[in-house]
């Protein structure tokens, strides 16, 4: 799971896309994301994966680290490249490009951009109630992952790991995620009761007053509107 | 365990964006008819079944290289409802960084959705007597239906002949026209790939059922021993949300 190492890039880089507003990266990804999804031509499409590897270098985000991330939607695209290559290479070619770009693309935005901030940009039109289901996924997903490990770890000490005695395992597995589950239940009863002393009426205030568009926040847009005129526009190499 | 895991720009608009608009109406639908207090309550354990379908998800099982999604399992413990919004928003975040396009967060919510709704609904009627057979029959159900799904979903964009076990060979051969010559080479492709899979001392469509067979098996036995566990330490828990009391 790398949400921990995505969250540390995005909380800690100090690039003038880290700087940019949310809004602003939103729709250079949004317009990014269409062109890949609208283009069918193997040249422009690599121009967008271009421009993208550009912009995760302007990020100063350590591709070689999280690169790795944008190869799993290229292999689970293998098999439809394999279907699509029966008619030109080239097709196959461009449907990996497609899955490796569109992936390269979520994944600047979110190590350019805290969750907390994204989830802020959702609260402007998603319902209140999903953007707290986000925002208390997110906050328990880091908790369940460290009390997995402390149990892990004390499992291993108590020998409850066993190899080879699959059924054992499986039984000291699931009452692993039992405890654990009734841990993060009482858990959750204590946060609803601190919630409702701090005046918890449905809705958690997260909306972030937008700041002053800067001359990154246009840039960002035009090269996002640029590539994607230059994705619909006719033109040839 | 039905997760799509389709990169951005291979399924038409067609399917995904009927998909999204699908998923946000039932997402309104949901919450305009839920209980304030009810959802008050409720929230910060939502949360944390969120987090675990996402762990569940995020992580291949070693065994067998599917991945579990403990999607009945959520229905059952916070309620269909609540739970189709969690599905919702795991596979949000799933698709941020690459598992499943973002693209097919529509489709993958109204697959997982109805395995939850299955699922569930299965658990209302068949736990309250026999909560072993309840939760079995649930998963087993609930994953088939979601799976089917899938195959339906993968099979509209790519052709069913391609996502359905099939014999080679087995056309009439004296009526081979220029479609045909393209299925048949198709056909023989898809055999190549699937002829890869390698499960134990099988390989073929052999591997690819018994890997999917070991999958749902897994997600049910996994399931179950939470659902048992629970129904032991917190039995009032499943009592709310399913209006019965284990015995």
């Amino acid at each position: 799971m790398h949400l921990a190492e995505i969250d540390h890039y995005a909380l800690n880089g100090s690039s003038m896309i880290h700087k940019a507003q949310t809004a602003s990266k939103a729709v250079l990804a949004v317009l990014l994301l269409s062109s890949i999804i609208i283009s069918q031509d193997i040249y422009r499409l690599l121009g967008v994966v271009l421009v993208l590897l550009g912009l995760f270098l302007v990020a100063r985000i350590p591709i070689w680290h999280i690169g790795h991330l944008a190869l799993y939607p290229a292999f689970f695209s293998i098999f439809f490249a394999i279907l699509t290559a029966q008619q030109s290479w080239v097709n196959g070619l461009v449907i990996m490009t497609k899955a490796v770009g569109a992936a390269l693309t979520m994944l600047l935005l979110i190590t350019t951009t805290p969750y907390v901030d994204l989830f802020a940009l959702f609260s402007l039109f998603m319902p209140s109630l999903l953007v707290d289901i986000f925002l208390m996924t997110y906050r328990s997903f880091f908790i369940l992952l460290d009390k997995i490990s402390q149990l892990i770890r004390s499992i291993r000490i108590k020998g409850g790991y066993t190899p080879w005695q699959v059924i054992k395992n499986f039984r000291t597995i699931s009452a692993m995620l039992g405890t654990l589950i009734i841990q993060s239940f009482e858990m959750s009863e204590r946060m609803y009761r601190i919630y409702e002393l701090r005046g918890y009426n449905g809705k958690i205030p997260i909306r972030k007053e937008p700041g002053n568009l800067t001359k990154i926040d246009f840039t960002m847009m035009a090269l996002g509107l640029i590539v994607l005129i230059g994705v619909v526009l006719p033109w040839e190499i | 365990m039905s997760h799509i895991h389709i990169p951005d720009g291979i399924l038409p608009f067609y399917l995904w964006v009927p998909a999204y608009l699908i998923t946000f109406f039932i997402i309104f639908l949901v919450i305009k008819r839920m209980d304030k207090e009810q959802v008050k309550r409720v929230l910060p354990f939502t949360g944390i079944a969120a987090a675990l379908m996402l762990i569940a998800m995020s992580v291949p099982l070693v065994i067998v290289p599917v991945h579990l999604s403990l999607a009945v399992l959520t229905g059952i413990l916070i309620g269909p409802k609540m739970a189709f919004l969690v599905v919702f928003v795991v596979s949000v975040i799933l698709a941020t960084f690459g598992h499943g396009g973002i693209t097919i967060v529509g489709i993958n919510t109204l697959v997982i959705g109805s395995e939850v709704l299955v699922g569930s609904t299965l658990f209302r009627f068949l736990g309250k007597k026999h909560l072993t057979t309840g939760v079995i029959i649930s998963v087993v159900v609930a994953v088939l239906v979601s799976m089917t799904m899938t195959i339906g979903i993968i099979g509209g964009a790519v052709g069913f002949e391609e996502v359905l076990p099939h014999t080679p060979h087995s056309h009439d051969e004296n009526n081979v026209g220029n479609h045909n010559q393209e299925t048949h080479q198709e056909r023989e492709h898809i055999d190549e790939v699937v002829e890869q899979v390698n499960y134990l001392v099988f390989s073929g469509w052999m591997a690819v059922i018994l890997i999917l067979v070991v999958g749902i098996a897994l997600e049910a036995v996994i399931s179950l021993l939470i659902v048992r566990f629970f129904s032991k330490v917190k039995p009032d828990l499943l009592d709310t949300i399913h209006g019965f009391v284990q015995s």
